[in-house]
């Protein structure tokens, strides 16, 4: 159960991460960097306003305002060169990390969660966290929403063309770049949400940014680059692994989740759900 | 450039190297050691990129991993031989796992693959405290004997770096390393034509990894201690923004880009606290200002035909090709302008 709700908030950054890079093929590297200032946002939020809600408004509303301005004045600039893209992220993630160890400090930090979600959750003879309950909820309502919107609605039609032929829907009178920003925006505020909710989880820290890199990159090489489906079973997968790996093999944890990445990169590059290029 | 002046640059660079330790004092020479140290790293990220197209942000997890082959054995009181021994096994073990994971992937999936074997490397050496020595490093690793003194091991480095810049340059001369460059370009057509893109692409990630897991010797030899921030996302950046920095696919370029960050690091941290904040704003000049280094600032016809400067690698996966015919038939050799996306 544990891993259960690892796998929600690895869901919430990965599935970030994965639009960005199927409608834009950028893989945003400074999705870590974001995740953390929206976790620090959000501790900072609650412990001013003693909301929860706010603060979960608040770290999305500052990653995503983050997330624009890169993509506004940085990323335009080297559209359509993937490895400048890359590289600009990166520059980013390291500016937006250090500048949150400037502002925040160095010491962990954790959210002052709300009286709801203290205490257990008892069903029968299981407890189980309340607060974890929460994460997994706000992880399939994110999931739901994202489904909805892709499937359903005139937006999720022009993302999905998008990701089939970028320029065919340019052809079609699509203004791309204003689809791109907006992408770009509801990616960075998933990651900022995704760090708000893990504050209440995991603390955030220096160096929690490259480490929930890690686990996004491998989810969404499991899963397949791109594909939001992918993203949420390679969520679950990775957080079950993780959290038995810990349990039975506390050393090796680390390599436990590299070698489904390992294995799947192997017998298929393109991910569990990806689309052979 | 012609070749009579191409020897006679060659030879004053030799003999400034030669000289440096008798002239300049030991402060500044221990950073030149730094210098092609660093310069080694990103030499041999340079041979997957500028040869292979493959550019690899993970490469300082296989230069961690022969630096903490040598410190256990060293630690642990084996023979000098026995530790180089460690070390390169550790090395050909780690390369291989990278090349295998890789293999049949290229451009940005190559990338982000790399990236996280770094970060797993970085963690293994974090969680692994009983071999690593966990966050505090092992420390106490000393120089073998023959480069104890600070010169000798400034010639020592500088001679390694130098033998690692043949090496490459033999590879890039070779067949295979033809073989790797027609991977580069079109990977269809060098599959169709019957060359092993996966095993190709393998040997060139163990061919890398042996120069990085050179530097990784020797940096460890440098400061006497290894601790995981070797491994580190930042170092493997850093390996990448020397190679851009100098010019991708030139031979030099790679330690002249160290050069500038190591040289830059050292001046710049004594006035700043944000050092991390100037290399990422640095990564960012760079990247949307300098896509060809600073090799790639001299004129073109300034420089041996053989180390011109590549464009920038724009488009990593190679839908493009479909759509630009030209480039196929300007066969790499003059600059062209650069990232029509």
């Amino acid at each position: 159960m544990n891993g259960l709700s690892f796998g929600a908030l690895l869901f919430l950054l990965a599935s970030g991460f994965t639009l960005v890079f199927g409608l834009m093929r950028i893989v945003n590297l400074a999705h870590g960097a974001l995740y953390l200032t929206g976790g620090y946002v959000g501790i900072v939020t609650a412990a001013a306003t003693a909301s929860f809600t706010t603060a979960l408004i608040a770290g999305a509303v500052a990653a995503a305002t983050l997330g624009v301005v890169t993509e506004r004045f940085l990323l335009r600039r080297v559209r359509g060169k993937e490895l400048p893209e890359v590289l600009l992220t990166v520059g980013i993630a390291f500016v937006v990390a250090d500048l949150n160890l400037a502002i925040f400090g160095g010491n962990p930090q954790s959210i002052q969660t709300p009286e709801v979600f203290s205490g257990a959750l008892s069903i029968g003879s299981i407890s189980y966290p309340r607060y974890r309950v929460f994460v997994i909820a706000l992880a399939l309502v994110v999931g739901a929403a994202l489904y909805l919107v892709q499937r359903r609605t005139r937006v999720g039609a022009i993302m999905r063309a998008g990701v089939d032929d970028r320029e065919m829907t340019g052809m079609m009178g699509i203004n791309v770049d204003r689809v791109f920003a907006w992408m770009f925006l509801a990616g960075s505020a998933l990651a900022g949400l995704a760090g708000v909710a893990a504050a209440g989880q995991l603390t955030m820290r220096p160096g929690a940014d490259t480490d929930i890199l890690l686990f996004a990159l491998v989810v969404v090489i499991v899963g397949g680059l791109g594909s939001v489906e992918g993203a949420a079973v390679g969520s679950i997968l990775i957080g079950l692994i993780d959290a038995f790996s810990r349990v039975w093999i506390p050393e090796l944890s680390y390599f436990a989740v590299f070698a489904p990445m390992a294995l799947v990169l192997m017998l298929r590059p393109q991910g569990l759900f990806g689309v052979r290029e | 450039m012609s070749r009579r002046l191409a020897l006679v640059l060659t030879a004053i660079g030799l003999g400034v190297i030669y000289a440096a330790p008798y002239v300049l004092p030991p402060f500044v020479v221990s950073l030149l050691t730094l210098v092609f140290i660093s310069g080694l790293l990103a030499t041999s990220v340079n041979l997957l990129a500028g040869e292979a197209g493959l550019v690899s942000i993970g490469h300082a997890g296989i230069a961690a991993a022969a630096g903490y082959g040598i410190a256990w054995a060293t630690v642990n009181g084996l023979g000098v031989g026995v530790r180089v021994l460690v070390a390169l096994g550790l090395v050909l073990v780690v390369s291989f796992l990278f090349g295998l994971t890789t293999m049949y992937t290229r451009g940005i999936v190559y990338l982000m693959i790399t990236l996280a074997l770094g970060m797993v490397a970085y963690g293994l050496a974090l969680r692994l405290s009983g071999l690593t020595g966990g966050q505090n490093g092992l420390t106490g690793i000393e120089r073998p004997g023959f480069v104890d003194v600070w010169w000798q091991f400034y010639f020592f480095t500088a001679a390694l770096f130098l033998l690692a810049l043949l090496a490459v340059w033999v590879v890039r001369r070779s067949p295979f390393g033809l073989t790797l460059r027609a991977i580069r370009d079109s990977e269809t057509r060098a599959a169709s034509l019957g060359y092993s893109v996966a095993a190709s692409k393998l040997m060139a990630t163990m061919l890398s990894g042996l120069l990085a897991g050179t530097a990784g010797v020797l940096a460890v030899w440098n400061s006497e201690f290894i601790s995981p921030a070797v491994s580190s996302f930042a170092r493997s950046a850093m390996a990448v923004v020397m190679v851009i920095l100098g010019g991708t696919g030139t031979l030099l370029g790679p330690l002249a880009g160290a050069g500038v960050v190591v040289g830059a690091e050292h001046w710049l941290s004594s006035y700043v606290e944000r050092w991390p904040t100037l290399l990422g704003l640095a990564f960012i000049v760079v990247v949307i200002f300098m896509p060809r280094g600073l090799i790639g600032q001299i004129p073109a016809r300034l420089l041996p035909r053989s180390d011109r400067p590549q464009e920038p690698i724009d488009n990593l996966s190679p839908t493009s090709e479909a759509l630009s015919p030209t480039s196929e038939a300007s066969g790499g050799r003059g600059p062209r302008a650069g990232g029509a996306g």
